[in-house]
Protein backbone atom coordinates (compact mmCIF):
# COMPACT_ATOMS: atom_id res chain seq x y z
CA UNK A 1 0.00 0.00 0.00
CA UNK A 2 1.35 3.40 -1.23
CA UNK A 3 0.80 6.42 1.19
CA UNK A 4 1.04 10.11 0.00
CA UNK A 5 1.93 13.05 2.70
CA UNK A 6 1.90 16.32 1.22
CA UNK A 7 5.13 17.62 3.00
CA UNK A 8 4.86 21.43 1.17
CA UNK A 9 3.70 22.50 -2.13
CA UNK A 10 5.10 20.24 -5.16
CA UNK A 11 7.03 18.13 -2.11
CA UNK A 12 5.52 14.87 -0.85
CA UNK A 13 6.58 11.54 1.65
CA UNK A 14 6.08 8.44 -0.16
CA UNK A 15 5.71 5.84 1.54
CA UNK A 16 6.27 2.47 0.00
CA UNK A 17 8.33 0.00 2.59
CA UNK A 18 9.84 3.13 3.79
CA UNK A 19 9.02 6.87 4.05
CA UNK A 20 10.71 8.78 1.31
CA UNK A 21 11.23 12.38 -0.09
CA UNK A 22 9.77 12.84 -3.42
CA UNK A 23 8.66 15.20 -6.31
CA UNK A 24 6.32 14.72 -8.78
CA UNK A 25 8.59 13.84 -11.70
CA UNK A 26 7.92 16.36 -14.45
CA UNK A 27 9.56 14.38 -17.14
CA UNK A 28 7.86 11.47 -16.59
CA UNK A 29 9.89 7.89 -17.10
CA UNK A 30 13.71 9.77 -17.11
CA UNK A 31 15.72 9.38 -14.19
CA UNK A 32 18.75 11.76 -13.11
CA UNK A 33 20.74 10.99 -10.75
CA UNK A 34 19.90 7.08 -10.07
CA UNK A 35 17.04 7.85 -7.68
CA UNK A 36 13.60 5.95 -7.77
CA UNK A 37 10.35 6.16 -9.59
CA UNK A 38 7.41 5.45 -7.92
CA UNK A 39 3.96 5.54 -9.48
CA UNK A 40 0.78 5.76 -7.86
CA UNK A 41 -2.67 6.29 -9.76
CA UNK A 42 -0.87 7.43 -12.68
CA UNK A 43 1.39 9.83 -11.23
CA UNK A 44 5.04 9.32 -10.95
CA UNK A 45 7.55 10.44 -8.12
CA UNK A 46 10.45 11.16 -7.75
CA UNK A 47 12.36 10.11 -4.36
CA UNK A 48 14.57 12.62 -3.25
CA UNK A 49 17.61 11.83 -1.59
CA UNK A 50 17.98 14.60 1.50
CA UNK A 51 21.65 13.42 1.64
CA UNK A 52 22.78 14.32 -1.58
CA UNK A 53 20.62 17.75 -1.95
CA UNK A 54 20.56 20.68 1.04
CA UNK A 55 17.36 21.57 -0.28
CA UNK A 56 16.22 17.96 0.54
CA UNK A 57 17.81 18.38 3.90
CA UNK A 58 16.12 21.70 4.94
CA UNK A 59 12.81 20.24 3.93
CA UNK A 60 13.32 17.34 6.29
CA UNK A 61 14.55 19.90 8.79
CA UNK A 62 11.08 21.35 9.05
CA UNK A 63 11.89 24.76 7.01
CA UNK A 64 8.94 26.38 5.89
CA UNK A 65 10.09 25.95 1.78
CA UNK A 66 8.36 28.85 -0.07
CA UNK A 67 8.44 27.20 -3.38
CA UNK A 68 5.20 27.45 -5.22
CA UNK A 69 3.77 25.53 -8.41
CA UNK A 70 4.32 29.10 -10.47
CA UNK A 71 7.74 30.59 -8.31
CA UNK A 72 10.65 32.26 -10.49
CA UNK A 73 13.69 30.91 -8.53
CA UNK A 74 17.56 31.71 -8.68
CA UNK A 75 19.14 28.92 -8.46
CA UNK A 76 23.19 29.55 -7.72
CA UNK A 77 25.81 26.69 -7.66
CA UNK A 78 23.62 24.15 -10.05
CA UNK A 79 26.54 21.53 -9.85
CA UNK A 80 25.14 18.71 -12.47
CA UNK A 81 21.82 19.44 -11.61
CA UNK A 82 20.68 16.87 -8.85
CA UNK A 83 18.58 19.64 -6.56
CA UNK A 84 17.51 22.01 -9.27
CA UNK A 85 15.98 18.48 -11.37
CA UNK A 86 13.77 18.48 -8.26
CA UNK A 87 12.94 22.11 -7.96
CA UNK A 88 12.48 21.85 -11.38
CA UNK A 89 9.72 19.33 -10.68
CA UNK A 90 7.97 21.67 -7.80
CA UNK A 91 8.00 24.79 -9.65
CA UNK A 92 6.38 22.87 -12.85
CA UNK A 93 4.86 26.21 -14.07
CA UNK A 94 7.32 28.67 -13.14
CA UNK A 95 11.00 29.13 -14.26
CA UNK A 96 14.78 28.34 -12.93
CA UNK A 97 17.51 30.25 -13.63
CA UNK A 98 20.22 28.05 -12.82
CA UNK A 99 23.93 29.38 -12.73
CA UNK A 100 26.94 27.21 -12.87
CA UNK A 101 30.67 28.14 -12.90
CA UNK A 102 32.77 25.00 -13.44
CA UNK A 103 32.64 23.96 -17.18
CA UNK A 104 32.73 20.51 -16.61
CA UNK A 105 29.29 20.45 -14.28
CA UNK A 106 27.56 22.13 -16.72
CA UNK A 107 28.50 19.42 -18.93
CA UNK A 108 26.37 17.24 -17.52
CA UNK A 109 23.87 19.58 -16.34
CA UNK A 110 22.98 20.42 -19.86
CA UNK A 111 21.29 17.15 -20.68
CA UNK A 112 19.11 17.29 -17.62
CA UNK A 113 18.44 21.28 -18.93
CA UNK A 114 17.98 20.63 -22.29
CA UNK A 115 14.76 18.11 -21.49
CA UNK A 116 12.91 20.19 -18.65
CA UNK A 117 11.21 23.82 -20.31
CA UNK A 118 11.39 25.12 -17.27
CA UNK A 119 15.42 25.43 -16.64
CA UNK A 120 17.48 28.34 -18.13
CA UNK A 121 21.14 27.04 -17.43
CA UNK A 122 23.85 30.03 -17.28
CA UNK A 123 27.49 29.46 -17.18
CA UNK A 124 28.75 32.31 -15.19
CA UNK A 125 30.38 33.56 -11.99
CA UNK A 126 27.65 33.89 -8.84
CA UNK A 127 29.63 36.29 -7.55
CA UNK A 128 28.93 38.39 -10.74
CA UNK A 129 25.59 39.03 -11.13
CA UNK A 130 26.46 42.08 -13.57
CA UNK A 131 27.24 38.89 -15.78
CA UNK A 132 24.08 37.56 -16.32
CA UNK A 133 21.58 40.59 -15.56
CA UNK A 134 20.74 40.63 -19.24
CA UNK A 135 19.04 37.34 -18.87
CA UNK A 136 17.54 36.78 -15.15
CA UNK A 137 14.59 39.16 -14.47
CA UNK A 138 13.14 39.37 -10.90
CA UNK A 139 12.55 35.95 -8.89
CA UNK A 140 10.30 34.79 -5.94
CA UNK A 141 13.35 33.15 -4.18
CA UNK A 142 16.61 32.52 -4.56
CA UNK A 143 18.05 29.27 -3.64
CA UNK A 144 21.85 29.36 -3.21
CA UNK A 145 24.45 26.63 -2.74
CA UNK A 146 28.06 27.72 -3.61
CA UNK A 147 30.66 26.97 -0.85
CA UNK A 148 32.43 29.89 -1.28
CA UNK A 149 34.30 31.99 1.36
CA UNK A 150 32.21 35.07 0.48
CA UNK A 151 28.80 33.20 0.65
CA UNK A 152 26.99 35.65 1.93
CA UNK A 153 28.42 38.72 -0.33
CA UNK A 154 27.00 36.71 -2.98
CA UNK A 155 23.83 36.55 -1.76
CA UNK A 156 23.22 39.72 -0.98
CA UNK A 157 24.89 40.84 -4.76
CA UNK A 158 22.34 38.37 -6.09
CA UNK A 159 19.31 39.63 -3.64
CA UNK A 160 19.73 43.11 -4.57
CA UNK A 161 19.67 42.88 -8.37
CA UNK A 162 17.57 39.86 -8.48
CA UNK A 163 15.10 39.17 -5.17
CA UNK A 164 11.37 40.87 -5.64
CA UNK A 165 10.38 42.59 -2.36
CA UNK A 166 8.53 40.14 -1.01
CA UNK A 167 10.74 36.92 -2.04
CA UNK A 168 12.71 34.36 0.16
CA UNK A 169 16.57 33.36 0.29
CA UNK A 170 16.85 29.77 1.04
CA UNK A 171 20.80 29.84 1.93
CA UNK A 172 23.51 26.54 2.50
CA UNK A 173 26.47 27.47 4.50
CA UNK A 174 29.52 25.08 4.56
CA UNK A 175 31.81 25.58 7.10
CA UNK A 176 34.91 23.93 5.81
CA UNK A 177 34.60 26.27 2.59
CA UNK A 178 35.08 29.20 4.89
CA UNK A 179 37.90 28.23 7.53
CA UNK A 180 38.83 24.62 7.89
CA UNK A 181 40.11 24.97 10.81
CA UNK A 182 37.75 27.11 12.99
CA UNK A 183 34.60 26.05 15.04
CA UNK A 184 31.64 25.63 12.83
CA UNK A 185 29.52 27.30 15.46
CA UNK A 186 31.53 30.41 15.51
CA UNK A 187 31.32 30.28 11.33
CA UNK A 188 27.49 30.34 11.67
CA UNK A 189 27.19 32.87 13.94
CA UNK A 190 29.40 35.26 11.93
CA UNK A 191 28.17 33.83 8.67
CA UNK A 192 24.23 35.09 9.82
CA UNK A 193 25.45 38.07 11.15
CA UNK A 194 27.26 38.85 7.98
CA UNK A 195 23.81 37.86 6.29
CA UNK A 196 21.99 40.60 8.28
CA UNK A 197 24.43 43.22 7.88
CA UNK A 198 25.10 42.02 4.21
CA UNK A 199 23.91 45.12 2.47
CA UNK A 200 21.91 48.63 3.07
CA UNK A 201 18.69 46.73 3.67
CA UNK A 202 19.92 43.07 5.07
CA UNK A 203 18.32 39.70 5.47
CA UNK A 204 16.05 38.89 8.33
CA UNK A 205 16.71 35.35 9.00
CA UNK A 206 13.29 33.61 9.65
CA UNK A 207 14.97 29.97 9.57
CA UNK A 208 18.56 28.85 10.51
CA UNK A 209 19.27 25.28 10.95
CA UNK A 210 22.23 22.81 11.22
CA UNK A 211 21.54 19.71 8.37
CA UNK A 212 22.48 17.18 10.80
CA UNK A 213 22.15 14.08 10.09
CA UNK A 214 22.01 14.52 6.77
CA UNK A 215 24.92 17.07 5.85
CA UNK A 216 27.72 17.52 8.21
CA UNK A 217 28.74 21.10 9.12
CA UNK A 218 26.25 22.56 7.27
CA UNK A 219 23.59 25.97 8.20
CA UNK A 220 20.39 25.90 6.37
CA UNK A 221 19.02 29.36 6.15
CA UNK A 222 15.78 30.86 4.98
CA UNK A 223 15.62 34.69 4.77
CA UNK A 224 13.60 37.29 3.29
CA UNK A 225 14.44 40.84 2.89
CA UNK A 226 14.33 43.54 5.57
CA UNK A 227 11.11 45.52 5.25
CA UNK B 1 18.61 55.51 -20.12
CA UNK B 2 20.20 52.84 -22.86
CA UNK B 3 19.96 48.96 -21.56
CA UNK B 4 21.25 45.93 -23.24
CA UNK B 5 19.36 42.22 -22.79
CA UNK B 6 19.53 39.23 -24.27
CA UNK B 7 16.46 40.08 -26.92
CA UNK B 8 17.38 43.42 -28.31
CA UNK B 9 18.78 47.12 -26.50
CA UNK B 10 16.03 49.16 -25.20
CA UNK B 11 15.75 52.70 -24.14
CA UNK B 12 13.83 53.66 -21.31
CA UNK B 13 12.46 56.96 -20.53
CA UNK B 14 12.88 59.36 -17.34
CA UNK B 15 9.56 57.68 -15.74
CA UNK B 16 10.89 54.33 -16.55
CA UNK B 17 8.61 53.71 -19.50
CA UNK B 18 9.77 52.09 -22.20
CA UNK B 19 10.43 54.66 -24.71
CA UNK B 20 12.36 52.73 -27.94
CA UNK B 21 13.93 49.77 -28.24
CA UNK B 22 15.88 47.56 -31.44
CA UNK B 23 15.11 44.02 -31.37
CA UNK B 24 17.55 41.14 -32.39
CA UNK B 25 16.02 38.96 -34.96
CA UNK B 26 15.09 35.28 -33.55
CA UNK B 27 17.86 33.47 -34.57
CA UNK B 28 18.96 31.24 -31.58
CA UNK B 29 22.71 31.33 -32.72
CA UNK B 30 22.63 34.50 -32.87
CA UNK B 31 21.22 35.62 -30.24
CA UNK B 32 23.36 33.08 -27.87
CA UNK B 33 26.29 34.82 -29.39
CA UNK B 34 25.08 38.53 -28.37
CA UNK B 35 24.08 37.02 -25.08
CA UNK B 36 27.86 36.03 -24.34
CA UNK B 37 29.66 39.27 -25.45
CA UNK B 38 26.95 40.75 -23.13
CA UNK B 39 27.90 38.40 -20.53
CA UNK B 40 31.80 39.71 -20.60
CA UNK B 41 31.16 43.82 -21.78
CA UNK B 42 28.41 44.42 -18.49
CA UNK B 43 27.03 47.94 -19.86
CA UNK B 44 24.31 49.06 -19.65
CA UNK B 45 22.81 46.98 -17.50
CA UNK B 46 19.58 46.86 -16.87
CA UNK B 47 18.42 48.80 -13.44
CA UNK B 48 18.10 46.61 -10.47
CA UNK B 49 14.25 44.57 -10.40
CA UNK B 50 14.08 45.17 -13.56
CA UNK B 51 11.04 43.42 -15.45
CA UNK B 52 12.67 41.73 -18.54
CA UNK B 53 9.97 39.18 -19.24
CA UNK B 54 7.17 42.02 -19.34
CA UNK B 55 9.75 44.66 -21.38
CA UNK B 56 10.05 41.89 -23.63
CA UNK B 57 6.07 41.30 -24.48
CA UNK B 58 5.52 44.86 -24.36
CA UNK B 59 7.93 45.77 -26.91
CA UNK B 60 6.82 43.35 -29.14
CA UNK B 61 9.51 40.94 -29.28
CA UNK B 62 7.21 38.30 -27.98
CA UNK B 63 3.85 37.46 -27.85
CA UNK B 64 3.26 35.65 -24.73
CA UNK B 65 4.99 34.43 -21.61
CA UNK B 66 5.06 30.89 -23.10
CA UNK B 67 6.85 32.39 -26.41
CA UNK B 68 9.45 34.23 -24.13
CA UNK B 69 10.42 31.67 -22.18
CA UNK B 70 10.87 28.45 -24.81
CA UNK B 71 12.99 31.34 -27.03
CA UNK B 72 15.36 31.99 -23.83
CA UNK B 73 15.47 28.20 -22.90
CA UNK B 74 16.96 27.41 -26.28
CA UNK B 75 18.75 30.66 -26.03
CA UNK B 76 20.68 29.99 -22.91
CA UNK B 77 21.03 26.39 -23.52
CA UNK B 78 22.62 27.25 -26.89
CA UNK B 79 24.95 29.77 -25.16
CA UNK B 80 26.09 27.40 -22.54
CA UNK B 81 26.74 25.03 -24.98
CA UNK B 82 29.28 27.15 -26.85
CA UNK B 83 30.67 27.91 -23.28
CA UNK B 84 31.48 24.38 -22.59
CA UNK B 85 32.82 23.85 -26.19
CA UNK B 86 35.38 26.61 -25.62
CA UNK B 87 36.36 25.69 -22.16
CA UNK B 88 38.82 22.36 -22.71
CA UNK B 89 42.09 24.64 -23.35
CA UNK B 90 45.59 23.34 -23.85
CA UNK B 91 46.59 23.10 -19.84
CA UNK B 92 43.45 21.04 -19.36
CA UNK B 93 43.86 18.42 -21.82
CA UNK B 94 47.88 18.14 -20.12
CA UNK B 95 45.50 17.77 -16.67
CA UNK B 96 43.77 15.33 -17.96
CA UNK B 97 47.02 13.88 -19.56
CA UNK B 98 48.54 13.46 -16.38
CA UNK B 99 45.60 12.07 -14.65
CA UNK B 100 45.82 9.46 -17.57
CA UNK B 101 49.97 8.92 -16.41
CA UNK B 102 48.74 8.17 -12.70
CA UNK B 103 46.15 5.55 -13.93
CA UNK B 104 48.26 4.20 -16.45
CA UNK B 105 50.97 3.94 -13.86
CA UNK B 106 48.66 2.43 -11.11
CA UNK B 107 47.77 -0.27 -13.48
CA UNK B 108 50.72 -1.35 -15.34
CA UNK B 109 52.05 -1.71 -11.71
CA UNK B 110 49.46 -4.45 -9.71
CA UNK B 111 49.54 -6.38 -13.48
CA UNK B 112 53.28 -6.33 -14.14
CA UNK B 113 53.53 -7.53 -10.14
CA UNK B 114 50.45 -10.01 -10.98
CA UNK B 115 53.37 -11.08 -14.17
CA UNK B 116 56.26 -11.87 -11.99
CA UNK B 117 53.53 -14.31 -9.69
CA UNK B 118 52.69 -16.01 -12.19
CA UNK B 119 55.37 -16.22 -14.58
CA UNK B 120 57.59 -17.08 -11.05
CA UNK B 121 56.45 -20.39 -10.65
CA UNK B 122 57.03 -21.15 -14.31
CA UNK B 123 60.94 -19.92 -14.24
CA UNK B 124 61.79 -18.27 -10.66
CA UNK B 125 65.60 -17.89 -11.79
CA UNK B 126 65.06 -15.21 -14.46
CA UNK B 127 65.51 -12.40 -11.79
CA UNK B 128 63.56 -10.06 -14.46
CA UNK B 129 60.63 -8.13 -13.53
CA UNK B 130 58.57 -5.03 -14.36
CA UNK B 131 58.86 -4.12 -18.05
CA UNK B 132 61.66 -6.17 -18.85
CA UNK B 133 59.80 -9.02 -17.50
CA UNK B 134 57.11 -8.16 -19.64
CA UNK B 135 59.12 -8.24 -23.01
CA UNK B 136 60.73 -11.19 -22.22
CA UNK B 137 57.19 -13.09 -21.59
CA UNK B 138 55.69 -11.98 -24.82
CA UNK B 139 58.63 -12.74 -26.66
CA UNK B 140 59.20 -15.95 -25.73
CA UNK B 141 56.71 -17.18 -23.86
CA UNK B 142 57.74 -20.52 -22.09
CA UNK B 143 61.35 -20.70 -21.08
CA UNK B 144 62.45 -23.68 -23.19
CA UNK B 145 61.85 -21.62 -26.48
CA UNK B 146 65.04 -19.53 -24.98
CA UNK B 147 67.24 -19.13 -27.76
CA UNK B 148 71.11 -20.31 -26.90
CA UNK B 149 72.62 -17.26 -27.49
CA UNK B 150 70.26 -14.98 -24.83
CA UNK B 151 71.98 -14.72 -21.40
CA UNK B 152 69.38 -16.69 -19.45
CA UNK B 153 69.50 -19.58 -21.55
CA UNK B 154 71.69 -21.39 -19.32
CA UNK B 155 69.72 -20.49 -16.16
CA UNK B 156 66.56 -21.60 -18.16
CA UNK B 157 67.53 -25.35 -18.86
CA UNK B 158 68.59 -25.79 -14.74
CA UNK B 159 65.59 -24.32 -14.15
CA UNK B 160 63.16 -25.80 -11.24
CA UNK B 161 60.37 -24.25 -12.47
CA UNK B 162 57.24 -25.74 -13.21
CA UNK B 163 56.72 -27.24 -17.10
CA UNK B 164 54.40 -24.37 -18.95
CA UNK B 165 51.15 -25.85 -20.73
CA UNK B 166 50.36 -24.62 -23.84
CA UNK B 167 47.04 -23.32 -22.98
CA UNK B 168 48.61 -21.43 -19.87
CA UNK B 169 51.34 -20.54 -22.15
CA UNK B 170 49.32 -18.75 -24.55
CA UNK B 171 47.47 -16.93 -21.64
CA UNK B 172 50.45 -15.55 -20.27
CA UNK B 173 51.95 -14.54 -23.33
CA UNK B 174 48.60 -12.46 -24.50
CA UNK B 175 48.84 -10.86 -20.74
CA UNK B 176 52.59 -10.30 -20.85
CA UNK B 177 51.44 -8.31 -24.35
CA UNK B 178 49.12 -5.96 -22.33
CA UNK B 179 51.62 -4.89 -19.99
CA UNK B 180 54.42 -4.03 -22.79
CA UNK B 181 51.75 -2.28 -24.38
CA UNK B 182 50.58 -0.41 -21.04
CA UNK B 183 54.49 0.82 -20.36
CA UNK B 184 54.27 2.12 -23.91
CA UNK B 185 51.30 4.17 -23.15
CA UNK B 186 53.40 5.43 -21.14
CA UNK B 187 56.28 6.56 -22.98
CA UNK B 188 53.62 8.26 -25.07
CA UNK B 189 52.25 10.10 -22.70
CA UNK B 190 55.09 11.28 -20.79
CA UNK B 191 56.33 12.66 -24.61
CA UNK B 192 53.02 14.24 -25.15
CA UNK B 193 53.39 15.90 -21.73
CA UNK B 194 56.75 16.38 -22.35
CA UNK B 195 56.22 18.46 -25.61
CA UNK B 196 52.94 20.42 -24.85
CA UNK B 197 54.37 21.78 -21.35
CA UNK B 198 57.35 23.28 -24.03
CA UNK B 199 54.93 25.36 -25.82
CA UNK B 200 52.23 26.00 -23.13
CA UNK B 201 54.41 26.85 -20.08
CA UNK B 202 58.23 26.81 -21.06
CA UNK B 203 59.50 28.80 -17.58
CA UNK B 204 57.97 26.40 -15.80
CA UNK B 205 59.18 23.71 -17.56
CA UNK B 206 62.56 25.43 -17.25
CA UNK B 207 62.36 25.59 -14.07
CA UNK B 208 60.84 22.48 -12.63
CA UNK B 209 60.78 19.52 -15.13
CA UNK B 210 58.13 18.71 -17.81
CA UNK B 211 56.30 16.32 -15.32
CA UNK B 212 56.78 18.67 -12.54
CA UNK B 213 55.59 21.16 -13.98
CA UNK B 214 52.55 19.36 -15.21
CA UNK B 215 51.49 17.88 -11.98
CA UNK B 216 51.45 21.26 -10.97
CA UNK B 217 49.03 22.63 -13.71
CA UNK B 218 47.19 19.31 -12.81
CA UNK B 219 46.85 19.89 -8.76
CA UNK B 220 45.95 23.59 -9.32
CA UNK B 221 43.24 22.60 -12.00
CA UNK B 222 44.54 25.26 -14.82
CA UNK B 223 47.61 26.88 -15.47
CA UNK B 224 45.47 29.76 -14.69
CA UNK B 225 44.83 28.64 -11.07
CA UNK B 226 48.24 28.40 -10.39
CA UNK B 227 49.67 31.63 -10.99
CA UNK B 228 47.16 32.59 -8.49
CA UNK B 229 48.54 30.74 -6.03
CA UNK B 230 51.06 32.74 -3.81
CA UNK B 231 54.28 30.69 -3.59
CA UNK B 232 53.55 29.81 0.14
CA UNK B 233 50.72 27.42 -1.59
CA UNK B 234 53.30 26.04 -4.41
CA UNK B 235 55.91 25.01 -1.50
CA UNK B 236 53.16 22.48 -0.01
CA UNK B 237 50.99 21.29 -3.17
CA UNK B 238 50.41 17.70 -2.91
CA UNK B 239 50.84 17.74 1.35
CA UNK B 240 47.72 18.02 2.26
CA UNK B 241 47.29 16.16 4.85
CA UNK B 242 50.17 17.84 7.07
CA UNK B 243 48.73 21.12 6.02
CA UNK B 244 45.37 20.44 7.57
CA UNK B 245 46.86 18.07 10.46
CA UNK B 246 49.34 21.64 11.16
CA UNK B 247 46.47 23.87 10.50
CA UNK B 248 43.68 22.45 13.23
CA UNK B 249 46.54 20.85 15.83
CA UNK B 250 49.71 21.37 16.80
CA UNK B 251 51.71 19.38 14.24
CA UNK B 252 54.82 20.75 12.68
CA UNK B 253 54.21 23.08 8.80
CA UNK B 254 54.73 21.11 5.82
CA UNK B 255 58.58 22.07 4.03
CA UNK B 256 57.32 20.16 0.85
CA UNK B 257 54.69 19.14 -1.05
CA UNK B 258 55.41 17.13 -4.69
CA UNK B 259 58.03 19.90 -5.12
CA UNK B 260 60.17 17.61 -3.11
CA UNK B 261 60.37 15.19 -6.21
CA UNK B 262 62.70 18.30 -7.59
CA UNK B 263 66.19 17.68 -7.83
CA UNK B 264 67.49 20.66 -5.59
CA UNK B 265 65.51 19.84 -2.91
CA UNK B 266 65.79 16.01 -2.88
CA UNK B 267 69.56 16.30 -2.91
CA UNK B 268 69.94 19.15 -0.82
CA UNK B 269 70.95 18.20 3.15
CA UNK B 270 67.90 17.68 5.39
CA UNK B 271 68.49 20.89 6.86
CA UNK B 272 68.54 22.97 3.96
CA UNK B 273 65.78 21.77 2.51
CA UNK B 274 62.82 23.81 3.67
CA UNK B 275 64.82 26.85 2.72
CA UNK B 276 65.50 25.38 -1.00
CA UNK B 277 61.97 24.86 -1.17
CA UNK B 278 60.57 28.14 -0.24
CA UNK B 279 63.13 29.62 -2.78
CA UNK B 280 61.97 27.20 -5.46
CA UNK B 281 58.36 27.91 -5.02
CA UNK B 282 59.12 31.49 -5.10
CA UNK B 283 60.60 30.99 -8.61
CA UNK B 284 57.82 28.60 -10.07
CA UNK B 285 55.04 30.89 -8.70
CA UNK B 286 57.33 33.77 -11.02
CA UNK B 287 57.34 31.07 -13.65
CA UNK B 288 53.65 30.08 -13.68
CA UNK B 289 52.77 33.62 -13.97
CA UNK B 290 55.22 34.40 -16.94
CA UNK B 291 54.09 31.78 -18.28
CA UNK B 292 49.77 32.72 -18.17
CA UNK B 293 50.11 36.51 -18.70
CA UNK B 294 53.16 36.37 -21.08
CA UNK B 295 54.15 32.80 -22.43
CA UNK B 296 57.79 34.24 -23.40
CA UNK B 297 60.62 32.61 -21.98
CA UNK B 298 62.37 34.56 -18.89
CA UNK B 299 66.11 33.00 -19.21
CA UNK B 300 67.27 34.71 -16.13
CA UNK B 301 65.13 33.09 -13.92
CA UNK B 302 67.33 30.01 -13.72
CA UNK B 303 70.20 31.65 -12.65
CA UNK B 304 68.40 33.20 -9.79
CA UNK B 305 67.01 30.45 -8.59
CA UNK B 306 70.53 28.60 -8.90
CA UNK B 307 72.44 31.66 -7.48
CA UNK B 308 69.64 32.04 -4.33
CA UNK B 309 70.29 27.90 -3.64
CA UNK B 310 74.02 28.62 -4.04
CA UNK B 311 73.85 30.86 -1.02
CA UNK B 312 71.25 29.17 1.22
CA UNK B 313 73.66 26.10 0.69
CA UNK B 314 76.76 28.24 1.42
CA UNK B 315 75.12 29.81 4.80
CA UNK B 316 74.38 26.34 5.99
CA UNK B 317 77.03 24.13 5.57
CA UNK B 318 76.68 22.11 9.01
CA UNK B 319 73.33 20.96 10.19
CA UNK B 320 72.13 23.26 13.27
CA UNK B 321 72.74 22.22 16.69
CA UNK B 322 70.18 20.57 18.81
CA UNK B 323 68.56 23.69 20.71
CA UNK B 324 68.71 23.77 24.25
CA UNK B 325 65.40 22.17 25.53
CA UNK B 326 62.78 25.11 25.93
CA UNK B 327 59.54 23.93 24.92
CA UNK B 328 57.80 26.63 22.83
CA UNK B 329 54.68 27.69 25.06
CA UNK B 330 51.81 25.44 24.07
CA UNK B 331 49.94 26.70 21.30
CA UNK B 332 46.39 27.33 21.84
CA UNK B 333 43.99 24.57 20.90
CA UNK B 334 41.41 25.19 18.45
CA UNK B 335 39.95 22.48 17.54
CA UNK B 336 39.76 18.65 17.93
Amino acid sequence: MTEIRLLSEGIFEVTKDKKQLSTLNLDPGKVVYGEKLISVEGAEYRTWDPRRSKLGAMVLKKFDIPLKRDSKVLYLGAASGTTVSHVSDIVSEGVVYSVEFAPRSMRDFIGLASRRKNIFPILADAGKPDSYAHIVEPVDIIFQDVAQPNQAEIAARNAVRFLKKDGYLLLSIKARSIDTAASPKEIFKEEVKKLEQAFEKGFEILTARDLMPYHEDHLGVLAKLKA
Amino acid sequence: MIINTWFGVLELGSNGKLSASELFPKDVRELALRSLSLRDSRQNLPPEGFDLKTAAIECGFADSSSEYYSLLHEVTLETVKLQVSQALTPDQRIVQAVEALDDINETTNSLSERLFEWYGGYFPESGLNGESLAVFVAKYGSRENIPPEDPLYLKAQNSMGAKLEAADELLLKSFAESVCSLYERRKQIEAYIESSMETLAPNLTALAGPMLGARLISIAGSLEKLAAFPSSTIQVIGANKALFKHLRARAPSPKHGIIYSHPLINTSPWWVRGKVARALAAKLSLAARIDFYSAKKEPSLEGELEEKIRKIREANPRPPQKRQESRAKPKKKRRR
